[in-house]
This record gives C-alpha cells, structure tokens and sequence, in this order.
C-alpha cells in the first residue's frame, strides 16, 4: 500500500534582491505504508522543504501530492517543545488539539510518555531536561496520535552520539510497533544506514533525488559488521561526490 | 527542590522578601530623621503632625470625608479604569499582533492616539460626559444624595483612566503575540491545531508575560494620571483632591500625608504586581 507520493513537485523563493531561486527540482517519489525512509543530502538542497510541502506548512509551485490520510507527527530538530508547558501537557497537544476527551489524552499520552521513559518526568518544564530527554519528549508529541506518517528533521542532530544511538533504536521500534510510514532527515550517513528500510539521497541546486536504494541489511543490525560498512562506505561516496561538484 | 512542606518554604521566602526590603528602605529613614530633627514647624509642617493625620485616617477631614475614604474612592476609580482599559486593551492589542490586515487597519490611529496624555482630554471628556457618574448610568437616583462611592465614578474620569491604561496594554500585548516564535505556530499547526487552538493554547500563553509586563505599566499609569485628574476640576473627592483642598486652606500637614500616602500606594501596586508576576507559574516556566 502506497503512504503518499510526491509528483514533479516544484518549489522556488525569490532572494532579497527578487530574483527566483528554484530549490525543488521536480522531485517524483513514492513511499510504502510502513517504510521507514531516510533522507540524506547536503545542507541547503531543500531536504526541510521537502518536509514542509508534505506537512503542508508551505505549498508546492506545481506537482502533486497524494495521500491517504492527512494524520501527520512532526518531530523539529530542536526547541518546538512548548516551554511553559510540562512534558505531559506538551505530549498531550495533539490529542487536544484533535478533540479527544481530557482524560482520554492523559492516559494516552502517560502511555506514550512511559515507552520513551520519561513518565517520571510528566511534570517537568522542556528547560528543565536535557537535552536527549527532550528529543525524547518531542518524539512521544509527535507519535502519541499514532499517525499514519511521521516526519522528523535532524532530530537528533545535537545530540551526542550515545544518546543518539539510544534515541535511533527507541524510534525504530516504536515505529515499528505502530506500523507508522517515517521520513527522517539527517546529516549522519552512519545514523541513515542503521535505521533506514530505504535511503534517499538529494543533490543540491537545484533539490533532486540522486539515489534512492533498499537497504538489504538484516535486522538486527550490527554497526561493525563488513555488509553495515560497505553500505556506509558506498552512500558517503556518494555524499563526497555531491559534496565536491 | 528541597524536601519541606511548600507552605513552609513560602513563609521563608516571604521573610526574604522583606529582608531584601531592608537596606532600600535606609535613605528613607534617614530623610525622615532629617525632617524630625531639622524641622522645626514654621515652614513645613512636623512630622508628628502629619502622622497624627495618617494614625486617624477614619477621621474627617476639611469636611470632606475621611482619608481613607478618599484614598478608597481614587483606588476604586482606578480599579474600574484599568478593568475597562484591560478588557479592551487585551483582545485589541491580541488582534494586532495576530492579525496584520487588523494591525495595518488600527496601527495609525493608536500611534496618534497613545501620545496623547490623559489629561489633556480631560477637559473634553468634561464636556462630553458632563459629571455623569456611574449613579446615574446605572438608574440608582436613590443613592444621588447619600455619600456612597458610585456617586463618585464620574464617567469623565473613568474615561481618562482607561485611556491611560488601555495604550501600554495595547502595545505590550501587540508586541508580546508577535513575538512568539515562528517554531511554536508551527509546530501546533502540524500538529493538528485549528486556528482558535492555537490562540488559545499557544499565542496566548506564550505572550502572556509581555501581557502582564502591560498590565504592571498601565497600573502606574492610571495611578499618576488619577492624583493628577483629581486635583482639576470635575470632581471633589480623592486623594488628589485632598491634596490640592489642603494646599489652598494652606494645611500642609494634611498635604504632606497625601504625598506619603500617594508614595506608598504606587509603591505597593508595583512590587505588589511584580510579586505576583513571579509566583505566576506561567511568568517562570518560560525558557532560559
Ligand atoms: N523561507 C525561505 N525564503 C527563501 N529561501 C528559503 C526559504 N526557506 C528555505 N530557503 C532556501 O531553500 C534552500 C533549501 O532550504 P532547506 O531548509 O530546505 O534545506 P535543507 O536541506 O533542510 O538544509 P539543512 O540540511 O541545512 O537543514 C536553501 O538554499 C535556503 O536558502
Ligand atoms: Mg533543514
């Protein structure tokens, strides 16, 4: 079953001085219910865009998106957690916002909070966490409606590389068990291949898709085996290739 | 966090608070030491004799009613004008920064607006609303001739009061809504969140110590503009009133004590509200 698919989509700004500056190249792609989809490219090329076209924060200039249901979690790199309120307020938003019944979305977010480990914390202002247990919070915000798709940009992009790689299998397997479609943007070659169903590469100037691969590995995966380090190597040439042109 | 009981660690906080009180409060002891010891009653009047006046504030006064009768009546009047100035200031100014077309719609009239000092439209506002007091607009004319205080809400003052109020409201909110982070609107609109949610759930907490920041600077407003409104004409009660009365009978004591108390009350209301700003969960739990 098909989770959403991009068609030709175009996008351009025009710079300070009004000149149109095109950013999304057509982009066609296609993404299965329940893959889980990272998106590497090199900073600039509109990986945020492509992101919020789909949500739906910005508008294509032309193409078109089909999509099932329009049940969406977005996951920002950092600092979209609402301050003023506590982890549990913050997890329950969505719910609200969607009418569900008060007591309904405490429960529902006390369970969620307790898959990410953080039910202690409920009470807890974002400011007082660190800076991987509020990642943690923004994942539980943007899966507590259990939605059929899940963006997230660089999510864990200034985290340090432990808690990065907790936070990589705790989002694995709980989007897993939710069967949820994702699409995860990073920088971190190594944090795509350990992740991804698939891998989608974008080039720059303007946005497109360079390559687009299955990964084939097994799961569990092994970070120091010689089938997890050929792919890595293989998709961060590809990277070099991009970076250098 | 430590582990007592919050009652506990309010009363200590509060014993803080007025330990902190302590060292500002040594200039002003010593310029009253100064005024008792150097004074000697020809030109200005004794201390004692103004706190004579300040230790009977329930009795009357140049027949014009007692002082706390008069300190009652100009808080009154400023509570009623802040009340009207923040029911109208906060969904204005809310609009403002929400909305541009509303805000390029409105922008004009409140900048040429806001300069323009209460009191200078008190003699307008005389004119316009006659000494109407609330008495009357409510149909109470059993009251008319009784000493009672909505006889002396005259719609005049009020008006100039919420005037007073209503701008530093209107900008601080105005300010306070567009300045919330771009990130915020949009993580709630991904999230799902309607239009009014996000008013209500995001723009509006999120603006809200700026809106509060408006509501302490219109508070000292309204108190300013009400001493200075009483002592024109359009009204015979208030501490401004006293004030001036008393400066014409030439009785400075009762004079000084109104200074004094005018001092204090203004001093109240700021620390007073700059107290609750910081108590206000809301005020703290924003990010560092
Ligand atoms: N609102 C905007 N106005 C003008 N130009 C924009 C705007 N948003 C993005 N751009 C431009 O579009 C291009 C793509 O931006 P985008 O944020 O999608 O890149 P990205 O791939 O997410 O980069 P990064 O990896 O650094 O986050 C950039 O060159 C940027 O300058
Ligand atoms: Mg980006």
């Amino acid at each position: 079953m098909i989770s959403f698919s991009f068609l030709g989509i175009e996008k351009s700004y025009s710079d300070p001085s009004g000149k149109k500056l095109r950013v999304l190249g057509p982009v066609d792609l296609t993404v299965e219910s329940g893959q889980f989809l990272c998106l590497l490219g090199p900073t600039g090329c509109g990986k945020t865009t492509l992101l919020r076209i789909l949500s739906r924060l910005e508008s294509a200039d032309s193409g078109k998106i089909a999509m099932g249901s329009g049940n969406l979690g977005y996951v920002f790199q950092q600092g979209a957690l609402f301050p003023w309120m506590t982890v549990e307020s913050n997890v329950m938003f969505p719910l609200k916002a969607k009418g569900v019944k008060p007591g309904l979305c405490r429960s529902r977010a006390g369970e969620m909070l307790r898959k990410v480990g953080l039910y202690e914390f409920r009470r807890s202002f974002p400011h007082e966490l660190s800076g991987g247990m509020q990642q943690r919070t923004a994942l539980a915000r943007g899966l507590v409606t259990e939605p059929d798709i899940l963006l997230l940009d660089e999510p864990f992009a200034s985290l340090d590389t432990r808690t990065g790689i907790n936070l990589q299998e705790m989002l694995r397997k709980l989007c897993r068990s939710l069967s949820t479609t994702v699409v995860f943007v990073t920088h971190n070659i190594e944090e795509a291949v350990y992740m991804a169903d698939r891998i989608v590469v974008m080039g720059h100037r303007p946005g497109r898709i360079v390559r687009d691969e299955i990964l084939s590995l097994e799961w569990p995966r092994d970070r120091l085996s010689s089938d997890f380090t050929g792919v890595l190597l293989s998709f961060r040439q590809t990277f070099e290739e991009l970076v250098d042109q | 966090m430590d582990g007592r009981a919050p009652s506990e660690r309010n009363t200590k906080a509060f014993w803080q608070r007025i330990r902190d009180l302590l060292p500002g409060l040594i200039i002003p002891v010593l310029i009253l030491a100064a005024w008792y010891f150097y004074v000697d009653g020809s030109f200005l009047p004794s201390p004692s004799a103004v706190f004579y006046i300040l230790l009977h504030p329930a009795e009357d006064i140049l027949s014009c009613g007692s002082l706390l009768w008069n300190i009652g009546v100009s808080l009154v009047r400023v509570l009623l004008g802040l009340f009207i100035a923040i029911v109208v200031g906060t969904p204005f100014g809310f609009m403002m920064g929400a909305n541009t077309g509303f805000r390029k719609f409105t922008s004009v009239v409140t900048e040429l607006a806001r300069p323009l000092s209460p009191i200078a439209l008190l003699p307008l506002s005389i004119i316009v609303f006659k000494d109407t007091s609330f008495t009357e607009v409510l149909g109470l004319n059993s009251l008319k001739y009784t000493r009672h205080v909505l006889n002396e809400l005259q719609i005049g003052m009020i008006f100039i009061l919420a005037w007073g109020g209503v701008f530093p409201i209107i900008l601080e909110t105005m300010h306070g809504v567009r300045g919330v982070r771009k990130v915020y609107v949009e993580a709630a609109r991904v999230l799902g969140a309607s239009r009014t949610f996000i008013f209500r759930h995001v723009l509006l907490p999120a603006s809200l110590p700026d809106i509060f920041t408006g509501y302490r600077m219109a508070v000292g407003r309204c108190w300013m503009v009400i001493i200075a409104a009483e002592m024109l004409p359009g009204t015979n009660s208030g501490i401004g009133y006293l004030l001036r009365y008393s400066y014409q009978l030439s009785r400075l004591d009762i004079m000084i004590a109104c200074i004094l108390i005018i001092a204090v009350i203004g001093f109240v209301f700021s620390r007073g509200l700059e107290y609750a700003g910081d108590r206000w969960l809301l005020l703290r739990a924003r990010e560092r």
